[in-house]
Parts: C-alpha cells; sequence; structure tokens
C-alpha cells in the first residue's frame, strides 16, 4: 500500500503551501527502544485480552468469498440465516459463497438492497445462527474500544481493535462534479472554448476550439457561474442543451455530461496518496460512526463490536489512513426491518 | 515580530510560568502501563476508562492552527493561551495565525521560537483571556509500551466532525523523537499527544509509509528549549523551517535626509510592502519599531537586517502629525 508514496516521510499538515517531502533521516532513532510486533496496538498478545469478542465474531460474522478469496464481511441478523453485507463490495463479487463460523454456504440469494446505506440483505438456508446483539444504549462515547473483523482463516475469525474516535454524524459530499469536457479561453469576456478534453460529452457531440457558448437549456450564459450553475443541478449522464456560435453562425448541440474525474486527471491529495486503498463508496451516508480500526477496501460489511460484546454499527467504509465509518446499531435495525419488508 | 509584541508576550510568561510552574498533584501512572499487554476485558475497560475521563479535557485544549492556505494542529498548555506546536505548522517566528477551539471560535495568534532540527514550536493567542489548557508531562514519565492518544484536526479543522482521537502505544522510544501507533494524516501536525492520566508527552510531526510510523516530538524536547521558544528564537538548523533571510527583506522606499532627523520618503514604489502599508512620498520616519531614526545610515542600517516577513512598526510624521503604520516586509 505503499507504493505510491514517493519519499520516506511524508508531513503531516493539510494543504501544506509548500508540500515538502524531504528525506528526514532516522539518525536520531539509532540507538531507539522498540516495541515488539506483537505488544504493538494490533499484536497477537494485545488481541489475545480480546478473546470473548473474538468469540462473537467467530459466530456472528459472515466471510464473504468471490471463488477462493476474500472479499469483505456482514453480519448475521437472525438464526434463520439473514446476513447483511456492504452492497458496493457485494456486488463486485463474481462467485459468492459465505461462510459462518467454520461452515461454508454456496447457495447465497441477495433479497434486496439500499443504495442510500450501501446495506444488502442475504439470504443462507441455515437454522440455528447466533445473530449479533444490537446495542441499544446510546452510541458509544469517543474512546471506546470498538472490534471488527481482522483477517480471517477458513475455521478462525480475527480480531482488529481501535476506538471511537470523533462524533457520530452525518457524512456528505460524496456527488461528483460533471463537466462538459472543455477548457475555456480565460482572458476573452465570453465563454469561447480553448480546448476539448478527449473522451468528452463535448468531443462527441462535436464542439470544437473556438467555438462561443451562448446558452444551456435554453438559459442565456454569460459567464463561468452562468454555466456552472446550471450544470450543478445534473449527474453524470444527463444531457445539456447547448447553443453555440460557430463562424458567425448559431449551432445546437447536445453533450452528455460526465463526472469531472473521468475526463480530468486530477492530483491524488496527499492524505489520499498516505491512505492506501480506501472504499470506493465511502461518502454520503446520513449517520456514521467514526473509528480508528484498520481496516481495508475488503474489510468492510462486518460487525463493530463493543468490550460487551454487542455490536454498536456495521462497518461501511474506509474512508482514509486515519477514518473508519459505521452504521450506528440504531439506524442498521431500522435499514434491516425495512430490506426484510421490501423483500417478502 | 516587532519589538512590542515579543516584550508583551514576555510580560505575559512572567505572570504566568507556563506548564512549567506550580500545578496540581502528579496522576500516578496507570498500572496497565506496567503489564507487557493487557490480559483480559478488565484491564482493557480500565484503558478505555482512562481514556474516556481523560479525553474532555484534551479535546478542549486541542486546537486547529489555521496558517491561511495550511492548517495544522496545536495544544494549549497555559491559561494565558501558550500552544505547542510543530515547526513545519508554525511556519516561522513572529508570524499571524489563527488558533481555532472545538467549538470553531477564533483566536489572533502569533508565533514565536521554533526548533529546527526537531520540529518543536510555540504559538502564543494574542488576547487576554482564560483558555482551556493541559499540564505537559514534565517529570519526563512516558516509556516503551504506554497506553496513548493521539488528538488533531485531521485534514482540517471539521466543527461538524470534532478532533478525532485515536489510540495507540509508543513503539519506538529515543531521545528526540518518539513513535506511537495512532494513526495521523495530514493535519494531525502540531496535534497532542498524552498519556493516558490526560498529560501531554508529544507533539504530532509527520509520518511514514506504514501505518504504524506515526512520529511526535516528544515533551522534553519542547522542556529543553522552553526559554528560547518562548523568546522567539529560532533554535538549530535542520528541515522542519527555514531561517529567515536576514538581510532580504524588502519594503520599497527610496529616503533622503531631513536636517531635523528623520528620513524623508521621496518615493513609494507601487504594489510593494510599503504601498500596500499605505505609506506616501514626503511621510518622515521618525522611528522603527521604537528606535530612533536619526539618518539615512541609521535606517539603512537597520534595513540590513530584516528578513521578508518581519514586522515593522514604523512612526511616521504626516502633515505634523504623527501617526504609526505596521508594515510586513516582502522578499527582496
Amino acid at each position: 500500500m505503499t507504493k505510491r508514496l514517493k519519499s520516506k516521510w511524508n508531513w503531516a499538515r493539510a494543504r501544506a503551501p509548500l508540500a515538502v517531502a524531504l528525506g528526514v533521516g532516522t539518525a536520531p532513532l539509532a540507538e531507539a527502544q522498540q516495541l515488539e510486533g506483537h505488544l504493538r496496538l494490533n499484536g497477537s498478545q494485545v488481541m489475545e485480552a480480546f478473546e470473548p469478542i473474538r468469540a462473537v465474531l467467530q459466530q456472528s460474522s459472515v466471510v464473504l468469498y468471490d471463488g477462493r478469496k476474500t472479499m469483505g464481511y456482514g453480519v448475521v441478523v437472525s438464526s434463520d440465516g439473514y446476513l447483511v453485507a456492504k452492497a458496493s463490495e457485494l456486488e463486485k463479487i463474481k462467485k459468492l459463497s459465505v461462510r459462518i463460523d467454520k461452515t461454508e454456504y454456496k447457495s447465497v440469494k441477495v433479497l434486496a438492497s439500499t443504495a442510500e446505506w450501501d446495506v444488502a440483505l442475504l439470504k443462507v438456508e441455515a437454522e440455528d445462527l447466533v445473530p449479533v446483539e444490537w446495542s441499544e444504549d446510546a452510541e458509544p462515547a469517543h474512546g471506546t474500544w470498538v472490534v471488527s473483523n481482522g483477517s480471517s482463516s477458513r475455521l478462525r475469525r480475527r480480531v482488529r481493535i481501535g476506538i471511537i474516535s470523533a462524533n457520530a454524524r452525518e457524512v456528505g459530499g460524496g456527488k461528483s462534479p460533471v463537466v462538459l469536457g472543455v477548457q475555456l479561453n480565460n482572458e476573452k469576456e465570453n465563454l469561447s472554448i480553448r480546448e476539448v478534453a478527449e473522451n468528452s460529452g463535448a468531443a462527441a457531440a462535436g464542439l470544437k476550439s473556438g467555438d462561443v457558448i451562448l446558452s444551456a437549456d435554453g438559459q442565456e450564459v454569460a459567464k463561468i457561474e452562468d454555466l456552472q450553475e446550471i450544470l450543478s443541478k445534473k449527474e453524470p449522464g444527463d444531457k445539456v442543451k447547448l447553443r453555440v456560435e460557430r463562424d458567425g453562425e448559431q449551432k445546437e448541440f447536445e453533450v452528455e455530461l460526465r463526472a469531472r474525474e473521468k475526463i480530468f486527471e486530477e492530483k491524488e491529495s496527499r492524505n489520499q496518496a498516505m491512505s492506501g486503498r480506501v472504499s470506493q463508496r465511502r461518502t454520503n451516508f446520513k449517520r456514521i460512526l467514526q473509528h480508528d480500526v484498520m481496516l481495508s477496501e475488503r474489510s468492510t460489511g462486518g460487525p463493530l463490536l463493543n468490550l460487551d460484546g454487542r455490536c454498536v454499527g456495521m462497518n461501511i467504509a474506509r474512508a482514509d489512513r486515519a477514518e473508519s465509518y459505521a452504521i450506528p446499531a440504531a439506524e442498521m435495525v431500522k435499514v434491516i426491518k425495512k430490506l426484510r419488508e421490501e423483500s417478502k | 515580530m516587532t519589538r512590542f509584541a515579543l516584550l508583551s508576550l514576555l510580560a505575559s510568561a512572567l505572570i504566568a510560568p507556563v506548564g512549567l510552574g506550580a500545578d496540581e498533584e502528579e496522576p500516578s501512572r496507570p498500572y496497565f502501563n506496567d503489564k507487557e499487554a493487557p490480559e483480559n476485558i478488565r484491564d482493557l475497560m480500565k484503558i478505555q476508562e482512562s481514556l474516556v475521563s481523560a479525553l474532555p479535557r484534551a479535546r478542549k485544549a486541542t486546537v486547529g492552527v489555521d496558517l491561511g492556505g495550511g492548517a495544522g494542529s496545536g495544544v494549549i498548555v497555559s491559561e494565558d493561551g501558550l500552544v505547542l506546536t510543530a515547526a513545519h505548522v508554525s511556519g516561522g517566528i513572529g508570524k499571524e495565525l489563527t488558533v481555532v477551539m472545538e467549538d470553531g471560535t477564533k483566536h489572533k495568534a502569533t508565533s514565536l521560537g521554533l526548533v529546527a532540527s526537531s520540529d518543536a514550536a510555540m504559538i502564543k493567542i494574542d488576547a487576554e483571556g482564560s483558555y482551556p489548557f493541559v499540564e505537559i508531562d514534565k517529570n519526563d514519565t512516558a516509556r516503551l509500551g504506554d497506553w496513548v492518544f493521539s488528538l488533531g484536526h485531521s485534514g482540517g479543522f471539521d466543527k461538524e466532525r470534532g478532533v478525532v482521537v485515536r489510540i495507540g502505544r509508543l513503539v519506538r522510544v529515543s531521545d528526540q523523537t518518539i513513535q506511537s501507533d495512532c494513526k495521523l494524516i495530514g493535519g494531525d501536525s502540531g496535534g497532542s499527544l498524552f498519556a493516558m492520566n490526560g498529560r501531554l508527552i508529544g507533539i504530532h510531526s509527520r509520518v511514514g509509509g506504514s501505518l504504524e510510523q506515526n512520529m511526535h516530538v516528544p515533551i522534553r524536547e519542547f522542556q529543553r528549549n522552553w526559554e528560547e521558544m518562548l523568546k522567539a528564537e529560532f533554535v538549530g538548523e535542520g528541515p522542519f523551517a527555514q531561517k529567515p533571510e536576514i538581510g532580504k527583506g524588502f519594503l520599497g522606499i527610496r529616503t533622503e535626509d531631513r536636517e531635523k532627523g528623520g528620513v524623508r520618503v521621496v518615493e513609494v514604489a507601487e504594489e510593494t510592502p510599503a504601498a500596500k502599508a499605505g505609506l506616501e512620498v514626503d511621510d518622515v520616519i521618525l522611528s522603527v519599531d521604537g528606535k530612533e531614526m536619526a539618518d539615512k545610515e541609521a535606517f539603512s542600517a537597520l534595513m540590513k537586517e530584516q528578513a521578508p516577513g518581519f514586522k515593522l512598526k514604523l512612526t511616521i510624521l504626516r502633515d505634523d502629525e504623527e501617526i504609526e503604520i505596521e508594515v510586513e516586509l516582502g522578499a527582496r
């Protein structure tokens, strides 16, 4: 996961104007004392203290497989075989099977899902499963231990630990801005096109350098802000009707809008670069708990347990190096109820 | 940094001995730090209880540091608003910054001294007041393997999210650097690392490629350089801050001698620091930072000691009236 890091150290300052990345030497550490791996936060000896919680994961978490490959986790929500998992990760699986405790289930039905929460309801043929106990207490406070699925073997579930790290809240901001795929001449007073990006809707529709955009969807556009205002209400795949002046003549074009990052390569931020692989869907959740358990994009979907072994949430996203998100228990109870009704 | 600001800072330091003076009773070392690892749920509960009870005070004292264009964190260590942070966050001496409290309240602040070799730095909130603060671990009790927690405004200040807390252990300890497995990310720089008893033991500096390489400046490095930093000195050389380039400070005026003393401005170049500060032709500079300017020679000698970013307070005679103008120097 560190391949993209160009230097050994990264300054931990956001949006630094001097985005320096010097190779600061390790010389002062030459005589350093080091803590052995098994005693570190997620070391094996520390994990042993969490054995009663691990036992809950053994029974009530679900391992998702694509063939032989572990693709994520899920939560057992009823004794008769209802499970939940992260919908967008589930979609990537071609040959789905699941494992609960030591038993593999090759026949898994995906019954329903909700894009709002990115949760899917699954069903296996089973009796006597042990569902998680959803916590009915208030949302866990900052500093509360939380336990998630760590790497799994066929017979054994392992734990990864951390704490609740920030205020429970809504995370928005996931809407991808759409673009025509043109660059405008900044110095000109009108909206004249300097360059048309390859693979863009503008190129496909036949817009050319030198064209002047006069109106969009029938509304006159004099400044770039006018155009942005119209585009801001659109989604990728939507179309916009442009009236354009070319060589003294007016023409109409219908341009399909595409997500900005699909057209213009965006520079990865330093914080993204130091975060490794994160979940594709990690924004736009009505309410999340934030914790510092190191998940990977393939270890979401499982239960988030407290020290009582109760389930305080379902892991829904790896957001960055220091942040993971879980849907709170109270919301999960509602989501599961709704999905089960839909699947009837 | 003007002489005025510096003096007032020194005065406040004398009135309230920042973090190093008398304070409440030393809290005891939690028993779980003397175990190799927690053994059972009870030990884990104790760690959780310590953390949850230390957090409210730690959160209130951990601030966002906004430099305009860049953002980091810091932590208040005295009631009158002394802030410890990283040198690469404060970015120099005498810089104007904004300190953001957890509830979003903003305070103007000025950077004091720094240690360029180890990334330690101080900031002082300008306005007098009673600010939430934490005690530092002044007896240097932190040891390898201790349970710790880190706070910081990861990715910049976010009021809805609040300050972010992470747990870990001290996994590597040396004289100038301590390393924990509390996961840090951009924006955490200058943020606080605490022992489970709520004492400040370090300041976040940088991260390595692996998630376990989270580096902090130990509090002892601050203690060693405390007085120098309070006096707004630039200590050491190193990668974390660039020394101001003395002699390169640029004002943007031409002057001539004046019979009765002082120097007369004969030209103010456009778009220069002097023009932006409102200096005008025929203004007479009587003194700079309280120091009288007898003639051109005295003035140019003073300018040779200036670096870009330094601030000067000019006492000006304009239309028989004395006015004060503050100007931030640019680069020659």
